[in-house]
């Protein structure tokens, strides 16, 4: 998965993460006694991933010490062009890892089988986990575990995505004893989807965007005849920070934000995105660059957006630079083309400020 | 600053110079080569320059050659405020002092009095522009580097009515243009890193569009190849319902098939039917035609035996006639060869009496001819002998006419003999016998010679004169022409020849005779055809009246044989006419007898053909019947009408049960199923082979890691995108900073360079003339100079006006500041491009500019500088 606020070393590190998230997995997996694992879609963030992303992915996937059940998702849908398909995948998977390729019941163990609900396309037209329930019989003595993908309804903004997973038609099958848990796939945050504790998104396992809410866990689910029980073990090591309105106007603020950078913790494996409002004059506006070209240099990553911060020129910005010659001449055209607002407004700011750093390294 | 004393030792080649300057105006410091002028501005200069301790070369250099000693210099100058003498002595116990003396006084020694000295220097004076100004020795035509010269750009400052220019402004920006000059070459284009980071930006966004649309291309073939799948599904599907269709018409085409067999079968019977019913109605009309033909038969033969019985009446009372008219006819003819006959014997009679009078006449005839022949044979043997033709008989009488004429000739000339017969007497002249009568005269011509002889008597010899020989000779030539003329025709003389002459005439015209009488004779014969004819008629005239008939008897003569003959021929005329009479009606009664008989023959031929024809029918009848009875047919007929109603029934029936099968829609039903099987299997296979071409592709590029590629190549260009914009925004403030900068500084500058101008032009009109005019860019050099409307570049003047116009723009930098920070001008060895009268406007020159600052020229060659007006000279 590759990000664009991401330096080049920076994704090879973000990438290595996730590849380690599937090794912590199989520890916990272990650890928990675990008698399966299922990943519920979206194994891999395209068909058309690259052999060596495949590879990695496989051989992290050996370390596993339990079956693991991959599901096709939206990412990697089980059509022509399945990476479940490529020759480097059917070559090298290993034997105890398996694709679901339809929605018959697999039997994991004595008692436990998966029905799995794969996509075959990216845009499925119906509830393909209602139309693989409705088919099932219920059952005795199995514990089933429906592994499914996609949007449920009661969770998705769009009412008209014909793919939505009625939620009702789940809580039936449940209720019906044709499956006895349900594990979803594709929102990335970790999500009960009711209270029953029956029905689960995992979320991903290693943080990959600013907007996932629970990100970063493995879910362990504990199924029997009682009822289920859950466990939520972090183990994302990455961390997606958005603030929305970071407000500077003086010294102060340029402080505070520093303070925070400072006060981060892993920022080597942080991802930071700031939206600043204010407006500073143009020698805090310098020192601002300094602090943001600072710390982009020891953080994961620093996006800002800058498009509300105004940089307004002050006299006490040209105070100590005593000119009286052209130069002066030089800051009053800058400073009127900036009052002016005119198209390059920027340009002239940025010019100035140059004129500022110059005067200030040389005199 | 201005230098009042400058003193050295130990300098080089110098022991010991001091010299005194003008403490204003101008110096000249004279000198031969080697004599120290160019040491006194090398010495200000390391005297400021470098620590008494120094071991730069420089230092080095200026040690004396001979003596083990240290170089000493000492300067007594003011410089703005401060009046002081400046002394080192360097390498040999080296030393400094300074002691300043107004405006408060000081002594310091060693690095204190260096450092100080040099800070009065830096307070007082531009060195910069100080060293900018001197000329060193060979450097007299460049123009001084003026630019970012402090006190120079004050100065101009002050002058152009400005603020004094802040050096820190300049240092501001030379930064300004150091960092503009990262982005930007010196003529504005964007530099090498600029256009690489556009390039590399393009080039990823170009390859994030490529990996984009091989994405694409692969989504798309993803979305095709499950479209194939169903579609496959979906004909294979299709294929299978065509296929069960096609059983089910292949099952109903057998049984229309058994069906159409079944009617074949019936309709084959029918058709038996019908043609066996056919048959025995056939079979039944032509029995009834056979009784017809019989019947018919009969009624023919009776019909033509009764007429060929009248036929046969006819025919036999026509035979009696005809032969009736034959025997006439055989009568008349008899009589007819008979008076032929006899014609033919009178006709011959009269032949033979007229042969033989032919006879009579043809041998006349003959022998009229064979007389001519020998008259002409004798004129022909004539004509051989005699030669004498009219060609001959005119050659002999011309030869003859020429013997007279010469003769005439010779008896003209020639001398006359009289000779007149005394008695008859016999002499000879020239030996011919001549007889002279008494009385007689005969003249004697003697054209040469004659001899006269009397036999027995007397010999006389007349000899003509020599005037006479030569017509002798000619006489004696035509003489012997005439003889041999005669002799060739064998006649002796002319009369002769006449003679024969017309003997042969004679001879040639017998001869035509002859030929005439033969023509007549022969007429349209040759002679051997007449002579055939004669011995013809010679043999069978005589033998005709032995071998004719003896009755009648010969006519006596040919009028009686003509008689006789001319009588027959009437009679036979007349027996002819009765013969052709009877030859008429004998042919009109065999006509009339033979056309009946030929239609008695033909009737009888038809007879015996209807009479074998009714004998045929009947026997064919018979036979027929005796095969099928009448009654046999008829019920056989019967029966078979029966069988085809019956086999009709049943074709009826066989059609209705295939009707009901429905065949013609089965069939067509049947047809468009296959050919629907084979559109759908054609679309199927091509389905297919589209479907393997494009999992061949999505297996080939669905591994390629396009996702990744993809978005590597966008976070690069992401990156790219970043960094560009941040590199391209500092380009554009450095630029924008640039430009402004420069803006306002070059406005300052224009402002200043005025100043400088309008000095440098002063001095250059007393150099040049009141048009000159110099154009003087930013870095105060002088770019062009315009004289007399023409403008030309200064790198393109003469040698000599580059060195002038560097000296007044020297000068006037010098003017310019020798207020403030002035500095004393040295001019060494300048000047030396420059021709007589230049010189001396140069010298007006330095003179103006002495009066205004200090000006120092050392110069080799006094000369130089004679007309610089008032001025110190110095001679070392």
């Amino acid at each position: 998965m590759t990000r664009h606020f991401f330096s080049e070393g920076v994704q090879e590190r973000f990438a290595q993460s996730r590849f380690d998230a599937i090794r912590k997995l199989g520890r916990i997996a272990e650890e928990e006694e675990c008698k399966f694992m299922v990943v519920c879609g979206d194994v891999f963030e395209s068909n058309l991933v690259d052999r060596k992303t495949v590879l990695l992915a496989l051989e992290a996937l050996k370390d596993v010490p339990v079956p693991v059940y991959l599901l096709p998702g939206n990412h990697d849908p089980l059509n022509a062009a399945s990476v479940y398909g490529s020759t480097v995948f059917l070559e090298r998977k290993p034997v105890h890892v398996h694709v679901i390729e339809d929605t018959t019941p697999i039997r994991v163990d004595e008692d436990i089988e998966i029905v799995g609900v794969p996509w075959t396309s990216k845009r499925p037209l119906q509830d393909l986990v209602a139309l693989a329930t409705e088919q099932l019989e219920n059952v005795v003595d199995t514990m089933r575990v429906c592994v499914a993908h996609g949007t449920v309804d009661s969770l998705s903004p769009n009412p008209d995505d014909p793919a939505l997973i009625s939620l009702k038609a789940a809580e039936n099958a449940i209720s019906q004893n044709k499956v006895h848990y349900v594990a979803f796939g594709y929102r990335h945050s970790l999500t009960e989807v009711v209270d029953s504790g029956y029905i689960w998104y995992a979320g991903t396992p290693e943080p990959t965007d600013f907007n996932e809410m629970k990100p970063g866990f493995a879910l362990v689910a504990t199924i029997n005849e009682v009822g289920v029980t859950t466990k939520e073990v972090n183990i994302g090591k990455w961390n997606f920070i958005e603030r929305e309105q970071v407000d500077l106007n003086t010294k102060e603020d340029i402080e505070a934000l520093r303070n925070w950078f400072e006060n981060l913790e892993g920022k080597e494996q942080t991802v930071v995105k700031l939206r600043f409002i204010g407006a500073l004059s143009l020698s805090l506006y310098s020192e601002l660059e300094e602090l943001l070209s600072h710390f982009q240099e020891i953080i994961g990553a620093v996006e800002t957006r800058m498009n509300n911060l105004v940089v307004i020129p002050e006299d006490a910005d040209f105070m100590d630079l005593g000119f009286s010659g052209f130069a002066s001449r030089t800051v009053e055209r800058l400073r009127s083309n900036i009052e002016n607002s005119g198209s390059d407004n920027i340009t002239s700011r940025d010019a100035l400020a140059l004129l500022v750093r110059l005067a200030g390294r040389e005199l | 600053m201005k230098l009042l004393r400058l003193r050295l030792a130990n300098y080089r080649g110098i022991d010991k110079s001091e010299v005194r300057f003008g403490s204003n105006g101008l110096t000249i410091v004279e000198g031969a080569n080697e004599a120290g002028k160019t040491s006194l501005g090398e010495a200000i200069r390391l005297l400021f320059d470098y620590l008494d301790s120094s071991k730069n070369q420089s230092i080095g250099a200026i040690r004396p050659v001979h003596l083990d000693a240290g170089p000493e210099i000492e300067l007594e100058a003011e410089s703005g405020p401060y009046v002081f003498t400046y002394f080192k002595r360097f390498y040999k116990k080296p030393e400094t002092t300074l002691k300043i003396t107004s405006p408060k006084p000081e002594n310091h020694t060693g690095r204190e009095a260096h450092e100080r000295a040099n800070e009065i220097l830096h307070e007082t004076i531009d060195i910069d522009l100080w060293k900018a100004l001197c000329i060193q020795q060979g450097e007299a035509i460049q123009q001084a580097n003026l630019s970012n010269k402090t006190s120079l750009s004050a100065a101009l400052d002050v002058a152009a009515g400005g603020h004094r220019a802040d050096p820190r402004e300049e240092t501001l920006f030379d930064e300004v243009r150091e960092e503009y000059r990262r982005y930007f070459t010196e003529h504005g284009s964007e530099k090498k890193e600029l256009q690489e980071a556009k390039k590399a930006q393009d080039k990823l966004e170009i390859e994030v569009v490529s990996l984009e649309k091989q994405i694409q291309d692969l989504e798309t073939d993803i979305v095709r190849a499950a479209d194939l799948g169903l579609k496959l599904e979906r004909l294979k599907k299709q294929e299978l319902n065509l296929q069960a269709d096609i059983s089910k018409y292949t099952k109903s085409l057998d049984e229309i098939k058994n069906l159409e067999n079944v009617l074949e079968t019936a309709r084959l019977k029918l058709e038996s039917a019908q043609k066996s019913e056919q048959a025995a109605e056939r079979d039944k009309e032509v029995r009834q035609e056979l009784i017809d033909a019989v019947t018919k038969a009969h009624e023919a033969h009776s019909k033509r035996y009764e007429s060929i019985k009248i036929s046969t009446t006819s025919v036999k009372k026509e035979k009696t006639d005809m032969d009736t008219a034959q025997s006439d006819s055989s009568s008349a003819e008899a009589q007819r060869k008979e008076t032929e006959s006899l014609l033919n014997l009178y006709r011959a009679d009269y032949d033979y009496f007229n042969n033989k009078l032919h006879l009579e006449q043809l041998k006349e005839r003959k022998a009229h001819i064979e007389s001519a022949w020998e008259e002409a044979a004798r004129a022909e043997e004539l004509l051989a002998k005699n030669n004498v033709d009219e060609e001959t008989l005119k050659a002999i009488q011309k030869a003859e006419r020429s013997l007279i004429e010469n003769k005439a000739k010779l008896e003209i000339g020639a001398p006359n003999v009289l000779l007149r017969g005394l008695t008859d007497l016999d002499f000879q002249i020239d030996g011919e016998q001549n007889t002279i009568a008494k009385d007689e005269e005969r003249n004697l011509s003697v054209s040469d010679r004659v001899c006269v002889t009397i036999p027995g008597y007397l010999q006389m010899e007349l000899i003509a004169g020599s005037s006479l020989s030569n017509l002798l000779k000619k006489v004696k030539d035509a003489k012997q022409k005439l003889d041999t003329a005669c002799e060739d025709v064998g006649v002796s003389n002319v009369d002769e020849a006449m003679e024969s002459f017309d003997v042969r005439r004679e001879a040639q015209q017998s001869i035509e005779r002859q030929k005439k009488i033969e023509i007549e004779n022969l007429r349209d014969l040759t002679y051997e055809e007449l002579e055939k004819i004669v011995t013809g008629l010679e043999i069978s005239v005589p033998a005709y009246p032995a071998d004719r008939v003896p009755e009648p008897n010969l006519p006596p003569n040919l009028e009686f044989a003509k008689k006789e003959l001319g009588c027959t021929e009437d009679g036979l005329e007349t027996a002819n006419k009765v013969w052709e009479e009877a030859r008429r009606k004998l042919d009109a009664a065999r006509k009339l007898h033979d056309g009946l008989n030929e239609k008695y023959q033909k009737m009888k031929v038809e007879l015996d053909l209807k009479d074998d024809e009714l004998k045929h029918v009947e026997s064919k009848l018979t036979r027929s019947r005796r095969i099928t009875p009448d009654d046999e047919l008829e019920s056989e007929l019967s029966k078979y009408t029966e069988n085809v109603c019956t086999e009709k029934e049943k074709v009826k029936s066989a059609e209705e049960n295939l009707r009901d099968k429905e065949p013609d829609k089965v069939r067509t039903l049947a047809e468009t199923a296959n050919g629907s099987l084979q559109t759908v299997e054609k679309t199927r296979l091509a389905a297919q082979k589209e479907n393997m071409e494009v999992r061949t592709r999505l297996k080939i590029f669905g591994e390629e890691g396009l996702h990744e590629k993809h978005h590597t190549a966008r976070s690069h260009l992401e990156h790219i995108r970043q960094e560009n914009a941040a590199l391209f925004r500092r380009a554009l403030a450095a630029n924008l900073l640039y430009e402004t900068i420069k803006e306002e500084r070059d406005k300052v500058r224009l402002g200043y360079v005025g100043p400088l101008k309008e000095k440098i032009e002063k001095l250059g009109r007393i150099v040049f003339n009141n048009s000159f005019e110099v154009e003087v860019t930013e870095n105060l050099e002088v770019a062009s100079r315009t004289m007399d409307g023409y403008n030309v570049p200064f790198e393109s003047l003469s040698g000599g006006t580059k060195e002038q116009i560097s000296l007044i723009s020297r000068l006037a930098c010098a003017m310019t500041v020798s207020k403030d920070s002035g500095a004393p001008l040295i001019l060494d060895d300048a000047l030396g491009y420059s021709d007589p009268e230049r010189l001396k406007l140069m010298g007006a020159v330095l003179a103006k500019a002495g009066r205004e600052c200090q000006i120092i020229m050392l110069t080799c060659v006094p000369d130089r500088y004679s007309n610089v007006g008032e001025a110190t000279v110095i001679r070392l």
